[in-house]
């Protein structure tokens, strides 16, 4: 500071600068890393909602905001909200530390909102037409996204209501029709055009389909029912038949009582809503309750309607006697495993019995009505043939998704399956390659979690009716939350790998080197030292610390 | 500059930034964090009045300042005294609106100091007080203060003779000087500390805040749980939150979260060398100082149920 006498010199030693010169990141040799995973919770999901995102604004009250994220993977919240087995509950984080988030029931909150204030949605017209066949899950989910893409979509259905098994099979305790009504009437007000009463196959071949669209989507489910092969089978009644009967408005039970052959979802669709039209019906099922196919929690709720469970035990023949029949059911022991995992069940010689019902109704699995399509798309056994992820067909432009393809399934795994084929089409039409899988994002166990920002907190309840009154009425089971018990139930979710600019790494950050402007917090590399404060204090796995390899951004 | 504030934690926080980065604090400093956080809380119109401690040489080389506000380097006993100065001096012109900050270390407040501040203290000086304790003379290479607790390594303390006296109640100092305003905070809760810095801006006469200031290097653990630490010392009740005003009326800020003190001594490596023992020793010191400080509260309240629980999961 070379001064030549005293009299340049201040009274004090002042200060002339600050330190910003001093590039302190060269001391650091972490790094905090900044970058979004995914949730176990969005990774179990099928459609791959963005849960915590959901679930960060519903916590802000914003609805509108959830609706939005929400609509970006999932057309029918609404729908998904009240029948999803929700595999996104079984993958929360939470689940292991106390209990899980009631997602499913803030899903419904967010698609009944969506039901109230929907806009309609006018695309720019591009001109191409796309028929789909079907008009479940699998082919409105499909309808939807290429309507928003700007295609003419006409979808056919040889019912003359929309929904397919939605309305057809799922009983309305589970699903009003109202609620599937909605989805309908805005996909109409959005341009998709209805053709229903419509048989593909005897009243238009899909050959014709193909020659006067762009592409056509086959989304026709599973509607065959198989068939046990016993004598007195012609006794029993199709479990699809009874339950597509009573949605039509049937209300006298076939008998008081009623056994119900299977362990899957139709039958216990079967035997709840036997309970519900005043019958006794009892399930007889040839493994154990482990094995059922069901939904878990429909198992449940068809234990506390009182459904009594034979489990091991299968009828072998069938008599119709004056005004009842007489089954006669062998016990079975479980053997070794099948192709599907499960352990293959044996009968046991000897262990007859007979079983007295005043009907019987089987419901032992849905297999795809298949001969409508083109040979080329099928296989030996007449399966069809396609692309798992695309649902592209041998056949250009000839796609297929949903039940047809996998066999019996969930909505929600239906709603995927059509949004991959509208994804697919989309390209298809536009003259595009196909896309391609993505590979997942890595997600964020519990352990990377820090739950020092967690108390435990129990799960909301959700209302729902009570057991004895939902037992006599075809009412909705399961009520809606209201907005403050999903504000407070959201805002449990950890967020798993997605900031909500919760702010811990900018408040915590001893270098002021952070700054939160955007969506995501952005690290100061010029000052920031490494000290992995961040990265330890950010509670949900967003920001990870990387050994220091280059230099940039740091003055060496 | 960025202005606006960010909420934390349902606060308010301003972005403004009062600490230039650049600074030559450790990484992971709880001190340096401390000074950003309360002068986010009290603003810029501040002058702080720094004693000997790790600030002056986190506030960087001479000609260099690391703070947008004035600071000014005075001895290592004088900080409450020039404070006091400083605060006289700016009435002589005519400002009775800047706040006079006195930020001292342990060292500089539990033992050096102490005789400055008693007197300001005495006198009702119109200054914030701030010990940011780290619990040793860190700076010159971590030998124990008044400040160290009982039990912990320093290079003066080393483990074949660990700190064996209990670390100095400045607090119960304080009160006994029936100063206006005295409490503690720590750096993992920023809202807390937000608040009570501001009310304390709020009060005229002596005020004092004692923060626990985590210090990776002296206290032997990993710069990332800093504030790991710091949470842990208030959730295991090893440092209590409290208020006391006028020296009588107690409020305590959270009570435990019942978590052992264990949990809060393992994550530093000055404790590695205790023994079970010893450790219950250190759980009974604490008990007998929530004892305490609990009959203080319902003294003051009547009741101590209206104390909530430190927010922590784990």
């Amino acid at each position: 500071m070379g001064s030549d006498s005293m009299q340049d010199l201040p009274d004090a030693p002042l200060s002339w600068g600050d330190t910003r010169w001093n590039k302190t990141g060269n001391w650091r040799h972490m790094r905090p890393e900044v970058r979004e995973r995914a949730a176990p919770c969005a990774k179990a999901c099928p459609l791959g909602n963005p849960i915590p995102k959901v679930m960060t604004a519903v916590s802000r009250g914003d609805l509108e905001e959830a609706a939005r994220l929400l609509l970006e993977r999932n057309p029918f919240p609404a729908i998904t909200g009240r029948v999803c087995p929700h595999p996104c509950e079984v993958g929360c984080n939470r689940r292991r530390y106390d209990e899980p988030l009631a997602i499913r029931s803030i899903e419904r909150l967010v698609g009944d909102w969506i039901q109230e204030h929907r806009t309609v949605y006018f695309p720019s017209e591009t001109g191409k037409r796309v028929a789909i066949v079907g008009s479940g899950p699998a082919g409105l989910a499909a309808a939807s996204y290429l309507r928003r893409q700007g295609h003419r979509v006409v979808v056919y259905d040889r019912n003359d209501r929309v929904g397919g098994m939605l309305v057809d099979a799922i009983p309305s305790y589970r699903l009003p029709r109202s609620v599937v009504e909605r989805e309908a009437r805005a996909l109409e007000q959005m341009g998709v055009v209805f053709q229903l009463g419509v048989t593909i196959g005897r009243d238009v071949s899909v050959e014709q389909l193909l020659s006067s669209y762009d592409a056509v989507l086959v989304a026709t489910g599973a509607h065959g029912e198989r068939r046990m092969g016993i004598p007195g089978e012609e006794h029993f009644l199709g479990g699809l038949e009874f339950l597509r009967a009573v949605r039509r408005g049937e209300r006298k039970p076939p008998g008081r009582r009623v056994a119900v052959v299977g362990g899957g979802n139709v039958a216990i669709d079967v035997a709840r809503t036997l309970v519900r039209l005043g019958a006794s019906p009892v399930i007889l099922y040839r493994r154990t309750r482990k094995e059922m196919p069901a939904i878990e929690e429909e198992v449940e709720r068809a234990e506390a309607d009182g459904v009594e469970f034979q489990f091991l035990t299968l009828p072998t023949s069938a008599v119709k006697l004056d005004g009842y029949l007489r089954l006669v059911v062998v016990r079975m022991q479980l053997g070794e495993r099948d192709r599907t995992g499960r352990p293959r069940p044996v009968p046991i010689p000897g262990s007859e019995f007979e079983l007295e019902c005043d009907a019987a109704i089987r419901a032992i699995g849905e297999v795809a009505e298949t001969e409508f399509l083109p040979r080329e798309v099928l296989d030996d056994q007449g399966w069809v043939v396609a692309d798992k992820f695309t649902g592209a067909t041998k056949r250009a432009g000839l796609f297929v998704a949903g039940d047809l393809v996998t066999g019996p399934a969930t909505v929600v795994e239906a709603i995927a399956a059509g949004l991959r084929a509208g994804r697919a089409i989309d390209r298809f039409v536009r003259g595009e390659a196909l896309p391609v899988q993505e590979k997942p994002l890595p997600t964020v166990p519990l352990k990377e979690i820090n739950l020092d920002y967690f108390p435990r907190a129990s799960r909301v309840s959700i209302p729902e009716l009570p057991l004895a009154a939902r037992c006599k009425t075809f009412d909705e089971e399961i009520l809606g939350l209201d907005l403050n018990s999903a504000r407070g139930e959201a805002a449990r979710c950890f967020s798993c790998g997605s900031c909500n600019l919760c702010a811990n790494c900018w408040i915590f950050c001893p270098d002021a080197a952070i700054h939160l402007d955007g969506d995501l917090p952005w690290v100061n590399l010029e000052y920031c030292k490494g000290c992995g404060v961040c990265a330890t204090e950010c509670p949900r796995g967003v920001i990870t610390m990387k050994e220091e390899l280059a230099r940039e951004g740091a003055v060496a | 500059m960025r202005t606006g504030t960010l909420l934390w934690a349902g606060l308010e926080v301003p972005q403004e930034e009062y600490l230039h980065p650049g600074h030559l604090a450790c990484q992971g400093c709880g001190a340096a964090l401390a000074m950003r956080l309360v002068l986010k809380a009290v603003g810029g119109d501040v002058m702080v009045v720094l004693p000997a401690c790790c600030w002056t040489i986190i506030d960087g080389p001479f000609p260099y300042h690391a703070l947008r506000v004035p600071l000014l380097h005075t001895a290592f006993e004088t900080a409450a005294a020039a404070a006091a100065g400083v605060k006289a001096g700016l009435e002589v012109l005519g400002d009775t609106r800047t706040q006079v900050i006195a930020w001292a270390g342990d060292g500089g407040t539990f033992d050096i100091g102490l005789q400055a501040l008693s007197g300001a203290a005495e006198r009702n000086e119109d200054i914030l007080y701030i010990c940011y304790d780290n619990e040793a003379y860190m700076n010159t290479g971590i030998q124990r203060s008044s400040a160290t607790p009982l039990g912990a390594w320093t290079t003066t303390t080393p483990e074949a003779h660990p700190e064996d006296r209990p670390k100095k109640d400045l607090m119960a100092i304080m009160a006994a000087h029936r100063i206006p305003y005295a409490a503690t905070a720590t750096v993992a809760f920023p809202d807390d500390l937000i608040r009570k810095a501001r009310k304390a801006k709020g009060i005229r006469g002596t005020r004092l805040l004692h923060i626990l200031a985590p210090c990776p290097p002296g206290w032997r653990m990993e710069s990332e749980r800093m504030i790991k630490v710091s949470r842990l010392a208030v959730a295991t009740g090893a440092f209590p939150l409290f208020e006391v005003e006028e020296g009588t009326r107690y409020t305590l800020t959270y009570r435990p979260a019942g978590l052992p003190l264990k949990e809060y001594l393992k994550l530093q490596g000055r404790f590695a060398h205790l023994t079970e023992d010893q450790i219950a020793v250190l759980e009974k010191q604490v008990e007998a100082r929530w004892k305490e400080l609990l009959e203080l509260h319902a003294r003051t309240h009547g009741t101590v149920e209206d104390i909530p629980v430190v927010p922590f999961g784990g």
